[in-house]
């Protein structure tokens, strides 16, 4: 015990004496730290450098083409014939096929996805979140290869024999649901006013006029879009659905954090006030998370404008503007197809303005996303300052 | 509102949240049920003697006695084919020169069908291609070529408003009252016999290099090349990754530089992955000359750099979620910055970090498109490890790109097709799997 005590106090004394670290050995330890730190700062700067090189290079590739070819021609011409003797340039028909597959997936991915988010927060039993997340991990880590392939070796021919009635049938599984949902809202709410003697029958009625209307027009719908013959199913249409399921994963998990990001404190608050969930979520939890969900919908829109293999192997690679803009049924081409698709032309004639086209376009790409970068970056910073955390 | 409505309302909008998600499931399972399904078939299908015998003179598979008796039978069956043919061409010497010109085209064609079915006819001489040296290997695309044998496209162009209608003649009708009548009912009853379809188990198709462009064989070239271009890609990814990680989240001081380093992270994520390839090739090849020209090398580094946003963003959350108290208990009992981060943290958070690293390994396996101009070739040998330095490789993805749209005769090598994509698609799948395992037991131990 005694020799415990003894050696224990020496040990103290010991090192009582080495934590006053002479001069000297200060300043060494001091300076192994700084460069220690500017190491690691070194190596983060270069992987974080990476970024500037790569705008760097992309442009130095790019001005070429500016030089050689002016911006009039290649922002406001549809005539897209690289190869040919005298070449032309005219990229609008590909930005406009680049827009229009992305406006067809935003609008596949945006409402699903924010809905999916919304109920995978705020409505799902825990239990069933456990099975819904591994789906949308799945979907998020198919690559985007297999989707292409999906679209150009299955849905392309069904689309091309049968899809007329492959639109009808998706009208039905999309649209009998709602209207269903619809006319018993409607029937409850128009209702509403009826003393209470009267009002059950009265509904009943209504809800079957409505419900009687309402799947006529379905019907109707789904045999004018029965009729539709597609010429060919490699087009925008195609593209814009595969396109739209790879960006809902990101849509659902950035927008699920968004509106789990508002936090227990607004809930209860609603609710102690005696809103419904649906009032819950659509008055308060929504409008919170707006700046969020807007993040996920600008990074959705990302995915699918930066998309390579799924638009090259099934959006049929026609640089034309739909007639009219619309029409979804009819092939485009977009601005990343054309780079994967014209580089190996344009290889061999390295310094040509049709190699340098390309980087062109990559530099409009690359501006793009950055710019929706810092707008969704200001969205997730906004919800989180909004709610406080 | 009455309390109802209210109720209504917010059931059917627990409704319409739920048929989202339903969507969502079904998109997934439409998906992935036609690679499943077809992808397999690559491995087990009901293979011909023509594939046994493929796998007897390439690489001594199978037992030899049996094989050859097999192929003898075969042989037995298809020998009135053949005689019928020779008996025809009798007949055809006798004709008028019209009909005989007629005919002689259409026994053309015909021949060129039946040997696509069976392969070679005996005594002639051996073809040079290999896809033209075996008969139909597996027997679904066998009753495809039958079909071909049996009917004839024709293009009828009377309804003017319908465009073009594909009709199918039998060929029978082209040689009623020859010698050649009996042939076809003959065949379509036959085939079985000429053919010997067995249950076929071609677990080879993981190891085998592909002959004839991917007429035969299996696809380890493939998975060698995306094998070395992910690791590749990770032991370039996950060092920088990690120390910008730990300088991040232990180093860094709160001011505009780090804000801006930050900025220039999630802007990379950003950036779209066609872009990285073309980086790759201006920067990579052009500029630096990693390599001379596509080499596993400079595909690896530009994956790297694609992934390496998603390993800092992991790694800086796996080191961020470590309890507060772990880093104050070493920094109390006197360990520097350094050694606290060595020997406390990083041990703590790496099971989160390998769940980044391992989902970030499966992106790398997966992407196609900053390959396209820095690594994948459509055909090639397997490499041998210090040929990636030099060297470019075919890849999964890349070839599942390139077999799908710009090989010769893509429809009928649409199973080497769905095997590939089933390969890369399991490959990814056990990778995350592998994540969700490594979540669960972090989850585990924090909470413990």
């Amino acid at each position: 015990m005694a020799t415990g005590l003894n050696s224990s106090g020496v040990d103290a004394r010991r090192h009582g004496s080495s934590l006053l670290l002479s001069h000297r050995a200060r300043r060494v330890q001091r300076i192994t730290g700084l460069l220690g730190s500017g190491f690691l700062l070194a190596v983060t700067s270069l992987s974080t450098f990476a970024v500037l090189f790569i705008f760097f290079f992309i442009a130095r590739d790019a001005l070429p083409f500016f030089q050689l070819q002016g911006f009039t021609q290649f922002f406001t011409s549809a005539h897209w014939y690289p190869s040919s003797a005298t070449p032309e340039f005219g990229s609008l028909a590909i930005f406009v096929g680049s827009g229009l597959v992305t406006l067809g997936a935003a609008l596949v991915a945006v409402p699903l996805g924010i809905t999916a988010a919304v109920c995978l927060s705020d409505v799902l039993p825990f239990s069933t979140r456990q099975v819904v997340k591994p789906v949308i991990e799945i979907l998020a880590a198919i690559p985007s290869v297999a989707y292409g392939f999906f679209a150009l070796v299955v849905f392309a021919p069904l689309l091309q024999e049968r899809g007329g009635q492959l639109l009808q049938v998706a009208s039905w599984v999309i649209g009998a649901p709602m209207a269903i949902l619809g006319v018993v809202v409607a029937g409850d709410l128009l209702t509403d006013r009826i003393p209470a003697g009267a009002r059950s029958g009265a509904r009943w009625i209504l809800i079957s006029v409505l419900g009687a209307v309402a799947f006529w027009g379905l019907w109707r719908l789904g045999v004018s879009l029965g009729g539709i013959t597609i010429s060919s199913g490699t087009n925008a249409l195609n593209v814009s659905i595969i396109l739209g399921i790879m960006a809902l994963p990101t849509v659902v998990s950035v927008a699920e954090d968004a509106i789990q990001a508002t936090g227990r404190e607004l809930r209860e608050g609603s609710y102690a006030l005696g809103a419904t969930r649906s009032e819950t979520i659509l008055r308060t939890i929504l409008p919170a998370a707006s700046s969020g969900i807007m993040a996920a919908v600008i990074l959705g829109v990302m995915r699918a404008v930066g998309e390579t293999m799924v638009v090259w192997m099934a959006s049929g690679n026609a640089a034309q503007i739909p007639q009219p803009w619309y029409n979804m049924l009819q092939p485009v081409r977009t601005l990343t197809a054309t780079i994967a698709g014209d580089m190996g032309e344009a290889d061999q004639a390295t310094g040509s303005s049709r190699f340098h086209v390309l980087f062109a376009m990559a530099l409009c790409l690359l501006v793009f996303s950055f710019i929706c970068n810092l707008v969704s970056e200001w969205g997730v910073r906004r919800t989180r300052r909004k709610v406080g955390r | 509102m009455r309390l109802e409505t209210r109720k209504l309302l917010d059931r059917s909008f627990t409704a319409s949240g739920v048929l989202a998600i339903v969507l969502m499931t079904s998109a997934l399972v439409i998906l992935l049920a036609p690679m499943f399904i077809r992808g397999s078939g690559a491995i087990f299908f009901t293979g011909t003697v023509e594939h046994r015998r493929l796998m007897m003179e390439k690489f001594e598979r199978g037992n030899r006695p049996t094989i050859e008796a097999e192929i003898a039978s075969a042989r037995a069956a298809r020998e009135p084919v053949y005689r019928m043919m020779a008996e025809f061409e009798k007949q055809l010497e006798a004709m008028p020169a019209t009909e005989r010109r007629k005919m002689t085209t259409q026994l053309k064609e015909l021949k060129k069908a039946l040997r696509s079915l069976l392969g070679p006819a005996p005594g002639e001489i051996r073809p040079m291609l290999m896809r033209d040296q075996f008969g139909q290997t597996r027997w679904d695309r066998a009753q495809v070529k039958l079909g071909r044998v049996m009917f004839r496209e024709e293009w009828d162009y009377s309804h003017p408003e319908r465009g073009s209608v594909k009709v199918m003649k039998p060929r029978a009708d082209d040689f009623a009252g020859t010698a050649l009548a009996p042939l076809f009912p003959y065949l379509s009853a036959n085939l079985d016999k000429m053919l010997l379809p067995a249950k076929t188990v071609y677990w080879q198709f993981l190891t085998d290099e592909s002959f004839d462009s991917h007429f035969f064989g299996g696809i380890w070239p493939e998975l060698l090349g995306t094998f070395y271009l992910t690791v590749g890609a990770m032991l370039f990814a996950i060092p920088m990754g990690l120390i910008a990680a730990i300088y991040l989240t232990e180093y860094a001081p709160e001011n505009t530089f780090v804000s801006f380093l930050r900025t220039c992270i999630s802007t990379l994520a950003g950036v779209p992955s066609i872009v990285f390839g073309l980086f790759g090739l201006a920067f990579f090849i052009n500029t630096l000359g990693v390599s001379q020209s596509k080499s596993v090398l400079v595909g690896s580094m530009t994956l790297a750099l694609m992934i390496l946003p998603t390993v800092i963003r992991a790694s800086e959350e796996a080191i961020l979620a470590v309890p507060r108290t772990f880093k104050e208990a070493a920094l109390s009992l006197g360990a520097g910055r350094w050694h606290t981060v060595m020997t406390v943290i990083l041990p703590a958070a790496l099971p989160g970090i390998l769940t980044g690293i391992v989902i970030s390994m499966g992106r790398a396996a997966g992407e196609t498109a900053p390959i396209i101009f820095t690594a994948a070739v459509s055909v090639g040998k397997p490499l041998a490890l210090w040929q990636v330095f030099t060297h470019p490789t075919p890849a999964l993805s890349w070839n599942i790109y390139n077999l799908a749209t710009e090989h010769e005769a893509m429809d009928e090598i649409r199973h080497v097709q769905y095997g590939l994509v089933l390969v890369l698609v399991m490959l990814v799948l056990l990778l995350n799997l592998t994540a969700i395992l490594l979540r669960a037991r972090v989850a585990k131990r924090l909470r413990g």
